[in-house]
């Protein structure tokens, strides 16, 4: 098993998102010897995306852009907790053809993340069934790691 | 008003086999030539879109009604001849939209893509259970998808023999569904290669008139659903093996109009036997049709509201069913 003080917070725009740093600093906070990723996997552009004439380069530097502040937003919660800003980095990726779920999980074998962290949205099953649920898809996909589920 | 050239400009074989079709014969007017297909609806019966160096004459619309809505003529889908070799075919033109689709409470995003449907196109050819075609670009780059015409019946009206459930059920299904199957292969076959059907429906399967085999039509519908991208093609698969084995649609008002099931059936129904998106669909057919056995009767259920498991690919659901023909019952006397 990887060592688990090696976090990945998966962080979009929602609230649950932020219930989720705000969860982690308050563990982290505490602890010596945590790493915590700040991760936003963002899916590709729908499909008539590019009939206006943009590219997936400006798609990506607009993603790229609002991730900015969404690490900005959930450093200030971290280091309000006390996590030292040196235990803290940021990521931003594209999922291209492989789910959201799949992408995080890529980048947490690659790297050797023990923990992924995911605020938990509440679906319906019919909700689940078409339009996914990243939470469940990690807990069932994920190998050798824990996945904290915070509602 | 778009642009076009007159007849002069046809090669003499083509411009021959126009004056002598019976298309032009008719018309009072000289035909159109048009090598730029953006505005279609400019483009008329009688017409002639040459691109890549073919010409093809336009000699009627292609129609779609869906569940009760009259049939409606569609201007981008015209059916031609071909000029040179007088084969037949069905052109499509490029015509985008955009919509968001219902699906009971929850609304999916749609698109047209033409190049979707060409990059498709090119994938299937030669293999089973597609429509085949090829495309061509016209003289400003919209892509002009050349289809081969069906050469059958839908496969929901063919169903209908006008036979009791009981017969169809034990005589006539098993093959249906050993045709399905090869269905349920292409559309693996699509998601291996990342596509999506994207409007998988019972009148989008048709059965060729001479072989007998079910094949796919129309593939230039995509939706975007990131985390669950062939979500909607499975549930849409779904649909079709419910509709396949009740041989329709079962809501309520179907089952109280039938005597052999009524006020009874309805009432032994819970929420939990109705679909998972369509939510007046009975998806527990074993419930009216109680020979409909277990192995088979389960696979419908995972499209269930009282589902807690579901299908996440299509190879699922094929070897289910595969288990299912396999163990298929025999019909026993009542």
């Amino acid at each position: 098993m990887s060592d688990w003080k090696r976090i990945i917070i998966a962080v979009d725009d929602s609230p649950r998102s932020i219930n989720a740093v705000e969860y982690v600093g308050s563990i982290a906070g505490h602890l010596s010897g945590v790493h915590l990723c700040l991760l936003h996997i963002y899916p590709e552009p729908p499909p008539d995306y590019y009939q206006s004439g943009a590219t997936l380069d400006e798609y990506k530097m607009d993603q790229e852009e609002r991730a900015k502040l969404l690490f900005a937003r959930a450093k200030k919660i971290l280091q309000a907790h006390g996590v030292a800003p040196q235990a803290i980095t940021t990521r931003c990726r594209i999922a291209g053809a492989q789910s959201i779920s799949a992408a995080i999980l890529e980048l947490q074998t690659q790297e050797e993340y023990g923990t992924i962290v995911v605020g938990k949205r509440g679906i319906s099953k019919a909700e689940e069934f078409l339009f996914g649920s990243i939470s469940n898809a990690l807990i069932h996909n994920g190998r050798d790691i824990a996945v904290w589920v915070i509602g | 008003m778009a642009a076009y050239q007159t007849i002069a400009v046809l090669p003499e074989t083509v411009a021959r086999n126009l004056k002598e079709h019976r298309v032009t014969r008719s018309m009072r007017r000289p035909s159109r030539v048009y090598t730029d297909t953006t505005d279609f609806t400019s483009i008329d019966y009688g017409d002639v879109i040459a691109v890549e160096d073919r010409y093809f004459l336009i000699t009627s619309y292609t129609k779609e009604g869906r569940f009760g809505v009259d049939e409606q003529i569609k201007p981008w889908v015209p059916k031609v001849v071909d000029l040179a070799t007088m084969a037949h075919y069905i052109l499509k033109l490029e015509f985008r939209e955009t919509f968001a689709m219902r699906l009971g409470q929850f609304a999916v995003n749609c698109y047209r893509s033409p190049e979707k449907e060409a990059r498709i196109l090119e994938l299937v050819q030669g293999r089973p259970h597609f429509m085949q075609g090829e495309t061509l670009v016209d003289a400003v780059g919209n892509l002009v998808r050349v289809l081969e015409p069906v050469g059958g019946n839908r496969m929901d009206k063919v169903i209908h023999t006008g036979s009791s459930h009981r017969h169809y059920f034990f005589n006539e299904l098993p093959a249906i569904l050993d045709q399905f199957l090869g269905c349920l292969q292409a559309i693996a076959f699509l998601h291996g290669n990342g596509f999506r059907h994207g409007d998988i429906r019972r009148d989008h399967v048709f059965v060729d008139r001479n072989t007998g085999l079910f094949y796919w039509i129309d593939f230039d519908y995509d939706f975007y659903l990131p985390e669950k991208p062939f979500a909607l093609d499975l549930f849409e698969l779904g649909n079709i093996l419910i509709y396949l084995t009740g041989r329709g649609d079962y809501h309520p008002r179907e089952i109280l109009a039938d005597p052999a099931m009524g006020d009874p059936v309805v009432r032994s129904l819970s929420a939990a036997d109705f679909s998972l998106l369509a939510r007046n669909r009975v998806v527990n057919l074993q419930k009216l049709f109680p020979y409909i056995p277990d192995v088979l009767n389960n696979i419908l259920l995972h499209f269930s509201a009282g589902a807690d498991v579901f299908y996440e690919t299509v190879e699922e659901i094929h070897a289910d069913l595969r288990m299912a023909l396999a163990q298929y019952p025999r019909e026993t006397a009542r």
